[in-house]
C-alpha cells in the first residue's frame, strides 16, 4: 500500500503541506486544522513534518465505540462523519498523537491519505513528503534525535552539568 | 462445531464475537445472552444532548447479529453457571451448553444508602433505560442536581448544559474528580466550570431526598438544602457478579473485586474467560491485578478473549488506565499511575490559560500523566496521544528529563527524538494488523 514517506532533512518549514492539507480536509486554508504538522526542532532552524503512520493496530479504529473509523479503499483509517459522535476516545487511544478533533463540527478527524492522492505530498516543493509504496517507518526519529541534541546540551549547561 | 457462549452484549462481548469471526479457521456456534440489546454506553451522553438519535446508540441489531451468525438471546440473563458441566442456566429456565464461555456482564450504577434515592425524579445515568428517563426529565429551564463529581458525572455535564438546564454538582469528597486527576488539576476545572455557571458544592454529604411539591429536596449533613426538578446519582458503579455465586469461579476480595484472570483472560475455570469491568486483569505498567472499568480495557480484553476462543494463543500485555473528558470545552485527561507518591513528579501550570501538565517518572520511564487545557488548543489533543505513547511504550526518557522538568508542555520533541514511533509501530494487541470494524468476509462467504 502507498503511504506518506517523510524526509525531514528536505523540509524547509514552508508549511505549504499544512495549507494544502487543511484545504483538502476542511475546505478552507486553515493550517490549524491540518492533520500533517511541521514541527520546529533545534531552536527553530530544523523542521520536520509529522502525520499518521496508518499503523497496523489502528488504535483509533479499534477504540472507537461506534465503529466510526474504517479502512478505506486507499488503505487509510478514516473517520465516518455520520457515525462519529465526537467522544474523543480515539484521541486518547492513538499513541502517536495524530488524531484531531474539530471543535466546529464536533467530530474527530485524521489523515485519510486524501483518498489516495495526498495533497501534502503534492504541495511539498522539496519532496520532503512523498507518497510511496513502502513500509511505515519512524521517519523523524533519527533526525529529531540529532537536531535536538543541542537543546539537551543547553539544558544540561544551564543546570550546571557539562 | 465449537460452541462459544458470550454473556453480556457490551463492548467486551461484541469485540469478542467480532474477533472470533475474524480469527476462526472453522465455523463455530456463537450464542449471546444479553439482558439488553447491545448499545454503546460511551455515546449515551450524546443521546442525552440530542446530538444523536436514540437509534445511533445501538452497536448491534437483531439483523446484524444474524448476519454474524450469532444466536442471540436478548432480554435474558444467566442465573447460574456450572463450569464443570459446561452449562449455563437462564432466567427463563433454559440451559445453554458451551465449550468455552465469556463473562462480560459489566457494571451497574451504585447508589449510596440514603433515604429517597429510589424515589421519583431521581435517576442514575448508566443504562439506556436510565438515559431515556433522564432525557425525558431534563428540559430547558429545569434544575438538575447531580450527586457525584467523578468521571461519569462529567461525561454528561455538556449534555445537561446544552439542554438549557441549570446544573449543581454536589460531591462528598473535598474536591471534584477525586479518582481521575490531582487536586491542582481539579481546581482548574472547578474555576472553569464555575465561570460557566455550574454550581459546585464539594465536601457535601447527602442525607436525604424528599418530595416537595413536585420537586426533589436534597438535604445535607451541613449547609442548606437544594431543590431540584431532576436528581442524577453519579455515585459510582458496582460489578455485576452476584449471579456467579456458587459457580466456583474465583473472585477477588481485594478492593474493586472482580474475577481473577490470567494473561489469556482465563478465570480459575479453564473454559471460562472474563473481560471488561468484571475482570481483574494485569495492569500494563505495574503488572498488578486490577479492575479497570474503562472502555479501552473492555475492548482489548474482548478481542484477546475472542482470539483465544478461536484457537489462537494470544497473551495480553495488560491495560493502561486512561480517562478523557471534555467539560464545557476544557479537555481533562489522565494516564497510568498519575497518583504515585514514589514517583518523581514534574508539574507546570498556566492558570491564565487553564493549562496544566503533570508528568510522573520512575527513572527514565514515564509512568503517569495528567493533562488539562482548552479543547480549542490543538496541542492539548496531540499531546494527549503522545503521552499515551510514551507511557505505554516505556521508552527511556532519561536524556529528556531535565528538559521536561523545565517545560512539561514540550512533549513532542521528546516523543520524536526518543524514537517512540519506532517502538510503537510493531505493537498490536492481537499480533496482526487490525481489521476494519465491518463484517469480515469469511462470515459473508460461509
Amino acid at each position: 500500500m502507498k503511504i506518506l514517506a517523510l524526509h525531514p532533512d528536505k523540509c524547509t518549514g514552508c508549511l505549504r503541506c499544512e495549507l494544502a492539507c487543511s484545504y483538502m480536509q476542511t475546505g478552507s486554508y486553515q493550517p490549524s486544522k491540518s492533520v500533517i504538522r511541521v514541527s520546529p526542532l533545534e531552536g527553530y532552524t530544523s523542521y520536520a513534518p509529522y502525520t499518521c503512520t496508518q499503523c497496523m493496530e489502528g488504535w483509533c479504529m479499534t477504540a472507537c465505540p461506534v465503529g466510526a473509523i474504517r479502512i478505506t479503499a486507499a488503505g487509510a483509517k478514516d473517520v465516518m462523519d455520520d457515525t462519529c459522535v465526537g467522544c474523543k476516545l480515539c484521541t486518547i487511544a492513538c499513541p502517536y498523537g495524530t488524531m484531531f478533533y474539530d471543535a466546529d463540527t464536533q467530530k474527530a478527524y485524521k489523515c485519510n491519505l486524501c483518498g489516495g492522492a495526498p495533497a501534502c505530498a503534492d504541495a511539498c516543493p522539496t519532496q520532503a513528503i512523498t507518497f510511496e509504496d513502502v513500509e511505515s517507518a519512524d521517519w523523524i526519529g533519527d533526525f529529531a534525535a540529532e537536531r535536538t541534541a543541542y537543546v539537551l546540551r543547553r539544558d544540561g549547561a544551564r543546570a550546571g552539568v557539562a | 462445531m465449537a460452541r462459544h457462549l458470550i454473556i453480556g452484549g457490551g463492548t467486551a462481548g461484541l469485540n469478542c464475537i467480532r474477533t472470533i469471526r475474524e480469527e476462526e479457521a472453522e465455523p463455530s456456534e456463537v450464542t449471546l445472552v444479553s439482558a439488553e440489546r447491545p448499545y454503546s454506553r460511551m455515546v449515551l451522553p450524546y443521546y442525552l444532548g440530542r446530538s444523536i438519535a436514540e437509534s445511533h446508540v445501538f452497536t448491534a441489531t437483531p439483523a446484524s447479529l444474524a448476519a454474524w451468525k450469532v444466536k442471540s438471546l436478548l432480554g435474558r440473563r444467566v442465573t447460574r453457571l456450572d463450569p464443570g458441566s459446561h452449562a449455563a442456566t437462564l432466567d427463563d429456565g433454559a440451559t445453554v451448553e458451551f465449550d468455552d464461555c465469556l463473562i462480560a456482564t459489566g457494571s451497574r450504577a451504585a447508589k449510596p444508602p440514603v433515604p429517597g434515592v429510589d424515589g421519583p425524579g431521581v435517576h442514575c445515568f448508566w443504562t439506556l433505560d436510565e438515559a431515556r428517563a433522564v432525557v425525558a426529565g431534563v428540559t430547558p429551564g429545569s434544575r438538575v442536581v447531580m450527586v457525584g463529581a467523578g468521571f461519569i458525572a462529567f461525561t454528561i455535564l455538556n449534555a445537561i448544559l446544552s439542554r438549557g438546564a441549570s446544573l449543581t454538582i454536589v460531591e462528598v469528597a473535598p474536591r471534584i474528580l477525586p479518582r481521575m486527576v490531582d487536586a491542582e488539576c481539579a481546581s482548574i476545572v472547578e474555576r472553569w466550570l464555575t465561570a460557566r455557571g455550574v454550581v459546585l458544592r464539594t465536601g457535601a454529604t447527602l442525607t436525604a431526598i424528599e418530595e416537595a411539591r413536585g420537586k426533589r429536596r436534597l438535604s445535607f449533613r451541613s449547609g442548606s438544602p437544594l431543590l431540584a426538578d431532576v436528581v442524577i446519582m453519579a455515585t459510582g458503579i458496582r460489578t455485576n457478579l452476584e449471579w456467579l455465586e456458587g459457580s466456583g469461579i474465583e473472585t477477588s476480595t481485594e478492593p474493586g473485586g472482580g474475577i481473577v484472570v490470567d494473561d489469556r483472560l482465563r478465570s480459575s475455570a479453564k473454559s471460562v474467560y472474563a473481560a471488561g469491568d468484571v475482570a481483574r486483569g494485569r495492569n500494563l505498567l505495574t503488572g498488578a491485578l486490577e479492575v479497570h472499568a474503562i472502555e479501552p480495557t473492555a475492548q482489548e480484553h474482548g478481542r484477546v478473549v475472542g482470539a483465544n476462543m478461536a484457537g489462537r494463543d494470544v497473551a495480553y500485555r495488560g491495560s493502561l488506565v486512561m480517562n478523557i473528558v471534555e467539560v464545557a470545552h476544557l479537555d481533562v485527561a489522565s494516564f497510568g499511575q498519575w497518583e504515585d507518591p514514589a514517583a518523581e513528579v514534574y508539574t507546570a501550570l498556566r492558570p491564565e490559560r487553564s493549562q496544566y501538565r503533570k508528568l510522573l517518572f520512575h527513572g527514565g520511564r514515564l509512568t503517569g500523566a495528567v493533562i488539562c487545557g482548552p479543547a480549542s488548543d490543538i496541542w492539548t489533543t496531540n499531546d494527549v496521544g503522545m503521552l499515551k505513547g510514551l507511557v505505554s511504550s516505556g521508552v527511556d526518557l532519561a536524556g529528556w528529563k531535565a528538559h521536561l522538568e523545565r517545560n512539561p508542555f514540550d512533549v513532542k520533541p521528546a516523543f520524536l527524538a526518543t524514537r517512540t514511533v519506532s517502538q510503537l509501530l510493531p505493537e498490536t494487541v492481537l499480533g496482526r494488523p487490525s481489521h476494519s470494524p465491518q463484517l469480515p468476509q469469511s462470515v459473508v462467504m460461509k
